[in-house]
C-alpha cells in the first residue's frame, strides 16, 4: 500500500538544507583538478604537435583548451567557497575529463596523424573555423528553423490536446475521432509531404502543417488516454460536492491528464524534429535542415559537422526547456524523470 | 491524537442531520451482458442525526447502497429518499468518503479540503471555513503539503475534511478505515464519533469490522450476501464512549457476528 511507506511524516516534508549549511568539505576535489590538468595537457598537444596540414584555427582551440582547463582548475581550488559552482564541477568532472581525452584522441586521428580519410573527417579545430567564419549563415539558418518548428509545434500542440480532451471525455467526439486517429496516427508525418507541398500554397505553410501534424498526433493519444485514464472516484467525489461538467474537465479530467500531456509534447517535438528537418531539406529554403543539405551539395563536410553538433544543442536546450515547463507545473508528482 | 471534541466546528454548521429512507429499492448491474443482482428489495430508515452501521460479507452491495444514497447512481427499482425529498442526483448536503482517500495529487491538502467550494464557485467566502476544517482534523500544519507527502491516516483525514467543509446533512462512509493500521483505525474511530456527536449529522457507515460498527453506531444492519437484503437490525443500546471489555458490548459482538454467519451462508451459491 503506497501511503503506508511515507508515514515519516516530518521527514518526507522537510527540505534538505543540511548540505548548504555544512562548512567547507576539507578533501580537496580531485577529479576536478585533474579534469583541468588534461584540459590543459590536451592544449599542449594542440600546440606542440605539429598539424599534418596548415589550419588557421590551431592556436584558437589551444586557447580555448587553455580556457577550459584553467577554469577547472579555478573552480576546484575555490570550491569550498564556490558551493553550487564546486559542487556541479564536481559531478562534471569525470564528464570534463572524458571531453578532454575525446578531444585530443580526435585531434590525433585527423590533424595530427591523418588516420581518418581527409575530406569526410575534419579535426576539431576546423569546427571552430566553421562556427568563426559562418556563424552569421547558422544563426540565421537557426531562426529561420526556430520559427518555422515554433509555429509549427504551437498549433499541432494546441489541436492535439483540444482533440484528446474531446476524444477522451466525449462520446460523440470518440465515435467521430477515434477512427481518424487510428486511421492517420500510424501515417509519418513526412508521408505527407509531396501532398502538402502540391496542396499548400507555399513551401512554408505545407511545413507548418506537416511539423503540426507530427507534434498533434501524438498529443492528441496521450492527452487522449490521460483524460480516459482519469480514475472514477476523481469523479465521483468532485460530482458529490456539487461540481459543474466544466470543472470536471477543466479543473478534475485535465490537470490528472497532465502527466501523460507532457509525454505526448515530448513525443511531439522529438517527431517534428525529424519533419523540420526533412522539410528544410527537400522544400524549404532555410533553415538547418537547408544548411546540411546545402553544406553535402558542396561538398563542405566540415559544415556539416559544425552544423549537426549546433542542430543537437539547439534541439536539446528545446526539450530542456520543456522539461523545465513540466518541473512547474507538476511539482506535485513524485519521481520525475530529469532532463 | 486531535482535540475533535475541543475543536470548533466548521462555521455555519448547522447541524441538522436529515432522514435517510430506502424503499423497496433493488439494484443490479450487466456483467458481459449477464444482469447480476446486487440488491434485493432493501428498505430501511434511519433517523435525523442518526449513526447506523451497515455489515456484511464484502462485494454483498452496501458500497452501492451508498453510491445510490448519494445520487452517483440510480435504483433500478424502488426509492431514495434524504430529508423527506427523493434523490435525483448528487448533492453536496450528502457527502460520500471512500475507503481510498482519493485526494487529487495535484492539490495541496488545503486545495483538496476546499474542492467542494471550489467546485460550487463559493471559493472566496469559504476561506475560513476550510481553515476550520483543516484544525478540526488536525492538518492545519500540512496544508500546503502535497498528498503523497501524508502517511495513510492524515490522508483519510483530510478526506474526511473535505467532507466536512461542505457542513453535509448526511455523511455517507464506505469503509472510511478499512485501509489504515490498528492503533490509527481506533484512533480515527473517536475521531469520527466525537465530530458526529458534536455536529449532528446524519451517519452512515459502511464497514465489515463488527467490532467497529458496535462502537460507534446506534443500530447494526445485517446485510445478507448478494443479492443483498437488510436480514437483522440490532439496536446498540450502550453509552458512549464504549467499552470494549463490557460483557454486554461482547455479547452483541458474539451476536452480529453469527449473523453474519447466518446472512452470508443464507444467500451462498451452493
Amino acid at each position: 500500500m503506497w501511503i503506508e511507506e511515507r508515514s515519516t511524516e516530518a521527514a518526507a516534508i522537510e527540505p534538505v538544507i543540511a548540505a548548504d549549511d555544512a562548512p567547507p568539505a576539507v578533501r580537496p576535489p580531485v577529479a576536478g583538478v585533474v579534469a583541468g590538468a588534461a584540459w590543459l595537457a590536451a592544449a599542449a598537444v594542440t600546440v606542440k604537435w605539429p598539424d599534418l596540414e596548415e589550419t588557421p584555427h590551431t592556436s584558437t582551440l589551444a586557447a580555448l583548451q587553455v580556457a577550459i582547463g584553467l577554469t577547472a582548475l579555478a573552480l576546484s581550488v575555490g570550491a569550498p567557497w564556490l558551493r553550487a559552482a564546486g559542487r556541479r564541477l564536481r559531478v562534471a568532472a569525470p564528464w570534463l575529463l572524458a571531453l578532454a581525452l575525446w578531444v585530443t584522441g580526435w585531434q590525433l586521428a585527423t590533424a595530427k596523424l591523418g588516420l581518418l580519410p581527409r575530406p569526410f573527417f575534419a579535426p576539431p579545430q576546423a569546427l571552430i573555423e566553421v562556427y568563426v567564419e559562418d556563424w552569421r549563415r547558422l544563426l540565421e539558418c537557426t531562426a529561420h528553423s526556430l520559427a518555422l518548428l515554433g509555429a509549427g509545434f504551437l498549433i499541432g500542440g494546441l489541436a492535439g490536446f483540444g482533440a484528446g480532451v474531446a476524444i477522451g471525455w466525449s462520446r460523440a467526439a470518440a465515435y467521430w475521432g477515434h477512427p481518424l486517429l487510428r486511421l492517420v496516427g500510424p501515417v509519418p508525418a513526412t508521408a505527407w509531404l509531396p501532398l502538402a507541398f502540391f496542396v499548400f500554397p507555399s513551401s512554408r505553410s505545407a511545413s507548418v502543417f506537416l511539423i503540426a501534424l507530427a507534434a498533434g498526433i501524438p498529443v492528441a493519444v496521450l492527452t487522449w488516454s490521460g483524460v480516459a485514464g482519469v480514475k472514477n472516484a476523481y469523479y465521483d467525489i468532485a460530482r458529490t460536492l456539487g461540481a459543474s461538467p466544466r470543472f470536471l474537465v477543466l479543473r478534475v479530467a485535465i490537470p490528472a491528464a497532465l502527466p501523460h500531456v507532457f509525454v505526448g509534447l515530448f513525443m511531439g517535438l522529438c517527431a517534428s524534429f525529424s519533419v523540420l528537418v526533412v522539410a528544410e531539406m527537400l522544400g524549404v529554403k532555410a533553415g538547418l535542415g537547408w544548411y546540411l543539405s546545402w553544406a553535402q551539395g558542396w561538398a563542405a563536410y566540415v559544415n556539416m559537422f559544425a552544423a549537426l553538433l549546433f542542430m543537437a544543442l539547439v534541439f536539446c536546450g528545446l526539450i530542456a526547456l520543456l522539461f523545465a515547463a513540466r518541473d512547474r507545473l507538476l511539482g506535485w508528482q513524485s519521481g520525475l524523470v530529469r532532463w | 491524537m486531535v482535540a475533535a471534541a475541543t475543536a470548533p466546528l466548521p462555521r455555519g454548521a448547522t447541524g441538522a442531520g436529515e432522514s435517510v429512507e430506502i424503499r423497496g429499492v433493488s439494484h443490479a448491474f450487466r456483467l458481459r451482458g449477464e444482469p447480476l443482482p446486487v440488491l434485493d428489495r432493501v428498505d430501511f430508515r434511519v433517523e435525523p442525526g442518526e449513526l447506523v452501521a451497515l455489515v456484511g460479507p464484502s462485494g454483498c452491495g452496501k458500497s452501492t447502497l451508498l453510491r445510490l444514497l448519494a445520487g452517483l447512481d440510480a435504483p433500478a427499482h424502488g426509492s431514495v429518499w434524504s430529508g423527506g425529498r427523493l434523490v435525483s442526483g448528487p448533492d453536496p448536503s450528502r457527502v460520500l468518503v471512500f475507503q481510498d482517500p482519493t485526494l487529487y495529487p495535484w492539490r495541496t491538502v488545503r486545495d483538496n479540503v476546499a474542492l467542494g467550494p471550489h467546485a460550487r464557485g463559493e471559493l472566496k467566502g469559504a476561506r475560513a471555513r476550510v481553515d476550520d476544517a483543516l484544525r478540526l482534523v488536525g492538518l492545519e500544519s500540512f496544508s500546503s503539503a502535497y498528498p503523497h507527502q501524508l502517511s495513510g491516516g492524515m490522508a483519510q483525514r483530510a478526506a474526511l475534511a473535505r467532507a466536512l467543509v461542505n457542513d453535509p446533512r448526511v455523511l455517507l462512509l464506505d469503509e472510511p478505515l478499512g485501509m489504515l493500521d490498528a492503533l490509527t483505525r481506533v484512533a480515527m474511530q473517536d475521531e469520527i464519533l466525537a465530530l458526529w456527536r458534536r455536529a449532528g449529522f446524519t451517519a452512515l457507515l459502511v464497514t465489515h469490522d463488527v467490532e467497529e460498527a458496535l462502537l460507534m453506531a446506534s443500530r447494526v444492519l445485517v446485510f445478507s450476501s448478494r443479492p443483498a437484503r437488510v436480514e437483522a437490525v440490532v439496536p446498540v443500546e450502550l453509552a458512549y464512549p464504549r467499552d470494549r471489555a463490557d460483557p454486554r458490548f461482547t455479547r452483541l459482538r458474539r451476536d452480529v457476528l453469527d449473523l453474519c454467519m447466518r446472512a452470508s451462508r443464507a444467500r451462498s451459491p451452493a
